[in-house]
């Protein structure tokens, strides 16, 4: 389970590095407790472009009032986790 | 262009019952395409500014001057202005919207702004011209023919004198506002605006709170609109700035809020992402206030279908869109066309959709 969710973490970084055309920054490297709002900057229209791709990714409905939950690369990993 | 001919074509793919993946709706080459032209401008957060008290001219059923925000005192100073947008980048804004009441009576400021900010758009009347030096978009509003803008605005000659300021000038787009009364007369307004080389976007008139006069829509006023904006797009396809999704959007019967839930702080109370965190209406005073904070505000929220406003709450609902191809066509049309009217530079492609199609959740009409 530990193991999945880290998988599921990197995977998401990259995502979400590959999505946002992050620079300076592996999957490996993304500290999955950074808030995406606050400090990496990300908007509402990133935010549901990153969820149709891990939509996509898992085959999983994220639901669009979640999306002020989905502010870390770890509580969307656990959100996809949960519904997995 | 028979866009109702193929209307039932459109809501059949949507009740399809398939799911679509996101990867599939942008495999499609055109769309792909134009996903990938759009998306470079999700980094704009815009924010509006009322930068005078006065007007030239006095329109009935405008909006600024309903409220409390017309008795804001006016900031002339252009240090200060220069502060404030200096801050506004600070906080993440990267594009601003001068507005009420008459920013062409303050040409020094929006210089000012335009210095700080340099992509935004001025919503003008159009009777004085705003100096070239000032890049942004300019919206020009124009509310019927010759007669009608006398009658209703008081001003004498005034799409003569709106061609005279903005012919052949890139940065302008003339807004027609569509109220129950004038509309008709846009078929003899857009060519004569067509025959200018002038190009044209709209806007469907949104009452004001506890207006009740002549001026609102009726479902049969909006109906009416819907067939006529159809027909124009036909006609004039180079000059008409209006996809056949923002006839949808605009004149559904339920107003933007009720079809799209509005993402302005005035009715949306989270500040978590996205408008609910960013944006603010700054008054002529510099101050602003989050519980009446939109892109028009002291509109009558339920009948709300304004062009600035669908510019940001039907963007902002890409997710919703993403579902199915006709819709997610139908959306990068919305997108790209808002990014033409209000984003020097940008050019629209051509429609992806050429058929009117449902917003997510709601019958074509009702």
């Amino acid at each position: 389970m530990a193991k999945d969710l880290t998988n599921i973490t990197i995977r998401i970084a990259e995502i979400m590095i590959n999505e946002l055309k992050l620079e300076d920054v592996t999957p490996e490297t993304f500290d999955p407790e950074i808030d995406l709002v606050d400090e990496v900057g990300i908007d509402s229209m990133d935010l549901a472009t990153v969820a149709l791709v891990v939509q996509d990714e898992y085959g999983i409905r994220i639901d669009e009032d979640d999306y002020p939950k989905l502010t870390t690369v770890r509580f969307i990993a656990e959100y996809v986790q949960e519904r997995m | 262009m028979d866009l109702y001919n193929k209307r039932d074509a459109g809501r059949e793919q949507n009740q399809s019952g398939k799911r679509w993946k996101f990867s599939d709706l942008i495999a499609d080459p055109e769309t792909g395409k134009r996903w990938e032209k759009v998306r470079k401008y999700f980094f704009l957060r815009e924010s509006t500014y009322d930068m005078t008290n006065r007007c030239n001219i006095r329109c009935e059923g405008c909006y600024y001057y309903e409220g409390e925000k017309q008795f804001a005192k006016e900031n002339g100073d252009p240090e200060a202005w220069h502060t404030l947008m200096e801050h506004e980048k600070s906080r993440g804004i990267t594009y601003v919207v001068l507005a009420g009441a008459e920013p062409s009576l303050v040409p020094e400021l929006c210089e000012v702004c335009f210095g700080v900010i340099p992509l935004g758009a001025i919503a003008s009347n159009g009777l004085r011209r705003i100096p070239g030096s000032v890049g942004y978009k300019i919206h020009i509003s124009v509310w019927g023919n010759d007669e009608t803008s006398l009658r209703i605005r008081g001003a004498k000659g005034m799409l003569h004198k709106q061609i005279e300021n903005y012919k052949g000038d890139e940065r302008a787009v003339f807004v027609y506002t569509f109220t129950s009364g004038n509309i008709d007369e846009v078929h003899e307004v857009t060519e004569f605006l067509a025959k200018h080389g002038c190009k044209l976007t709209f806007n469907i008139f949104s009452a004001p709170v506890g207006y009740a006069g002549p001026l609102r829509h009726t479902s049969e006023s909006l109906m009416h609109t819907r067939k006529t904006l159809t027909d124009l797009l036909s006609a004039y396809p180079e000059s008409v700035l209006f996809p056949p999704y923002n006839i949808v959007a605009h004149t559904h019967s339920h107003g933007l809020h009720d079809l799209y839930a509005c993402s302005y702080p005035r009715m949306n109370p989270s500040q978590a992402i996205g408008l609910g965190r960013s944006f603010r209406q700054y008054r002529t005073d510099l101050t602003w206030d989050r519980d009446v904070a939109c892109c028009v505000p002291d509109t009558d929220c339920s009948d709300c279908r304004h062009y600035a406003a669908g510019s940001a709450v039907v963007t902002a609902r890409l997710f919703r869109h993403a579902t199915d191809p006709d819709e997610f066509k139908s959306w990068l049309d919305y997108v790209d066309n808002y990014l033409s009217v209000w984003v020097m530079g940008y050019e629209r492609g051509d429609n992806l959709c050429d058929h009117l199609v449902a917003p997510p959740g709601h019958e074509l009409f009702r």
